[in-house]
């Protein structure tokens, strides 16, 4: 049964899960996954988890180190640091950032809900209340006005929906702000360009740089260790170059042709910066780059600076801090190995974080042109210096849209004209292009894993883009038929790993997915084995 | 931050069962592990695949790919989801006691 939440249902009762996700609730799958109760579902939390854990919004936990306030005066702690943050959040000296598209979300919504229905979160949810896109920010809205404007208390309490900022209220808002996939489908439906992933995201940085509370595998096992170490993932400098080796020899020895991929080369033209996750899970995107590199004849370099060769940037998602050392360090090294211009990989936020959202930061000796791998890519392929055969691609493609590269940037046509060309049976997505849908693990959610979270976005943020993938295959969705998604981002790549898996997207249809980069090495004539590997699972 | 009892030593853990101070690991606890997942007795080649693991995340501060590990241990990947129920990283890892891999992994 449906449950109708109030606004001010936030404050309430903080102990109590505010609602709880129904799998028979959520969008309806097409058949064979229709029979939602032969799967696993949201793993209930365990007796003991209740005990330890924060677990009051809606069953599912996504940071299991989200303390509890252990008295009133704790609690009260909290409320002040709350305000305090969101007064740095709406001034000039400590925001200037972001400040002035949030004061614009903040003043200009019409409280129309257009943007609910744009919102995969709360569509697939079967539609729960507190998945809105507006649910959070009216609440984040009437707290602002009511804590930090002039006569607010007085005003609130005459007007009406006051809300409390207590502890459910912060607790909530905390594990709220990692319900959505900052995709900003919702910024785009907006009539008055109201951008409420953009609130959200302030939510999360309020919370990191205020309280120092940001999910591990973004923070402390993310952003931390990739300055200190090199890559979220542990990669070390001299680790990364000895995979490479290692992978260079074994692709040298299954395609047949030499495989060499360049450290550290001064003055190059182009200095790639792949995810490092790509080397250690999937290789082939990152071998596939240096095939095509090396055959058409590209001036470029990988760096084994600490930093230099992973492109994600964990910051964009939480914090403005972190957001900015990682794009300066890797603009320094850019600089300091004298290339023309770096491309970022197949790796959306990297895009967002390095293209525009650093922008700013990036002036005076800063300065250095950054290029998608989308025109970087196509280039390569129109160059003429490769020969290609579209029939070796004669399967049922599909493209996914990463957010960040698509709807964020506008970069849409490139990866489309190499598709059309390589691919027989290319169809597109509905909806597709600015419009898709985000994979489900946008904003982050992709590497965050603690607690039950998977299950939440296996069976809740992924649900749309999984049904759309199964819609663009429905004329051919038996398992005879290999089928091919191409989801250029590592991010949206590891999501639809865990979609796939939960689903068993590749035993019951043939469903397999990668990047673009191995696609157009599959079709090289030069390459006689098929590169793309259809039976091992990833 | 949970704790769990296996092999008689109470053992710090992430929600998903694996040990955070890797300097604590022994082979009971891996035999501890493998029995929680019905696996009650440990071959050879659970042996092979678990010793290449602990030694390759001590010198390097990462477990290997997938690919070196198949190569060293010359076991294909279905033989590996055979040995390990939940595959290489979410079982083989976990009972070689270093932590779960995080980072776009």
């Amino acid at each position: 049964m449906k449950k109708h939440l109030k606004l001010t249902d936030i404050s309430k009762d903080g102990d109590e899960q505010l609602d709880e996700i129904n799998i028979d609730e959520l969008v309806p799958l097409p058949p064979p996954y229709d029979k939602g109760e032969e799967l696993p579902g949201i793993k209930q939390l365990t007796d003991d988890q209740r005990e330890r854990l924060v677990c009051n919004l809606d069953g599912v936990v996504s940071y299991a180190a989200l303390p509890k306030p252990a008295n009133k005066e704790e609690e009260e702690k909290y409320v002040g640091q709350f305000i305090a943050g969101l007064k740095k959040l709406l001034s000039k000296e400590n925001n200037w950032t972001f400040l002035q598209p949030l004061l614009l979300s903040i003043d200009y919504c019409a409280r129309c809900q257009t943007c609910n229905d744009a919102c995969p979160v709360y569509l697939a949810s079967g539609e729960k209340d507190f998945y809105r896109p507006t649910y959070r920010s009216e609440i984040f809205r009437r707290i602002i006005n009511k804590y930090i404007k002039p006569a607010g208390k007085l005003r609130a309490k005459l007007g009406g929906g006051d809300i409390e900022l207590n502890w459910a209220t912060i607790s909530r808002l905390y594990e709220l702000s990692y319900r959505c996939n900052l995709c900003r489908r919702c910024a785009q439906s907006c009539p008055m360009g109201v951008d409420n992933a953009l609130i959200t995201r302030e939510l999360r940085k309020l919370f990191s740089q205020e309280f120092g509370w940001a999910p591990k595998e973004l923070h402390e096992k993310g952003t931390v260790l990739q300055l200190e170490v090199g890559s979220p993932t542990g990669l070390r400098p001299n680790v990364a170059i000895d995979n490479l080796k290692f992978l260079d020899e074994e692709f040298t020895e299954s395609t047949g042709i030499r495989v060499e991929t360049p450290w550290d080369k001064e003055g190059a033209d182009v200095l790639l910066i792949h995810s490092a996750g790509d080397i250690i899970s999937f290789p082939e995107s990152v071998i596939a780059f240096t095939i095509l590199c090396n055959a058409a004849g590209v001036n470029w370099t990988l760096s084994s600076e600490v930093g230099g060769y992973d492109g994600v940037n964990y910051g964009l998602f939480y914090d403005d801090v972190q957001l900015a050392k990682v794009a300066v360090r890797h603009v320094q090294i850019a600089r300091k190995l004298r290339v023309k211009k770096i491309v970022m990989g197949e790796c959306g936020h990297e895009h967002k974080a390095l293209i525009t959202v650093a922008d700013r930061l990036l002036t005076g000796d800063l300065i250095i042109p950054r290029e998608s791998v989308m025109t970087f890519l196509e280039d390569i392929v129109f160059s003429g210096k490769i020969k290609f055969d579209p029939t070796k691609n004669n399967f049922p493609v599909t493209l996914h849209d990463p957010c960040n590269v698509v709807r964020n940037l506008g970069i849409v046509e490139p990866q489309r004209r190499i598709l059309r060309y390589l691919c027989p049976q290319f169809r597109e997505m509905t909806p597709h292009g600015v419009d898709n849908y985000c994979c489900g693990g946008g904003g982050g959610l992709s590497v965050m894993s603690d607690v039950n979270f998977t299950d939440w976005k296996v069976n809740v943020s992924g649900r749309m883009k999984f049904k759309q993938i199964l819609e663009a295959f429905a004329d051919r969705l038996g398992p005879e038929v290999g089928k091919y998604v191409c989801a250029p981002c590592l991010n949206c790549k590891l999501q639809l790993r865990d979609l796939f898996k939960y689903y068993g997207a590749r035993e019951k249809s043939g469903i397999i997915y990668g990047g673009l980069a191995e696609l157009i090495v599959n079709a090289m004539v030069e390459i006689k084995k098929p590169f793309i590997n259809w039976e091992e699972e990833q | 931050m949970a704790k769990m009892q296996l092999a008689g030593v109470m053992l710090e853990v992430d929600e998903h069962g694996f040990m955070q101070e890797t300097e604590k690991w022994n082979e009971d606890i891996a035999r501890a592990y493998g029995a929680k997942e019905g696996i009650n007795e440990l071959t050879e080649d659970h042996w092979k695949a678990i010793n290449y693991l602990r030694s390759y995340y001590l010198a390097n501060g990462i477990c290997p790919m997938i690919r070196r590990l198949i190569k060293e241990t010359g076991f294909t990947l279905k033989k590996l989801y055979d040995l390990f129920p939940e595959g290489p990283a979410n079982s083989a890892c976990k009972w070689s006691g270093v932590p779960k891999a995080t980072g776009c992994v």
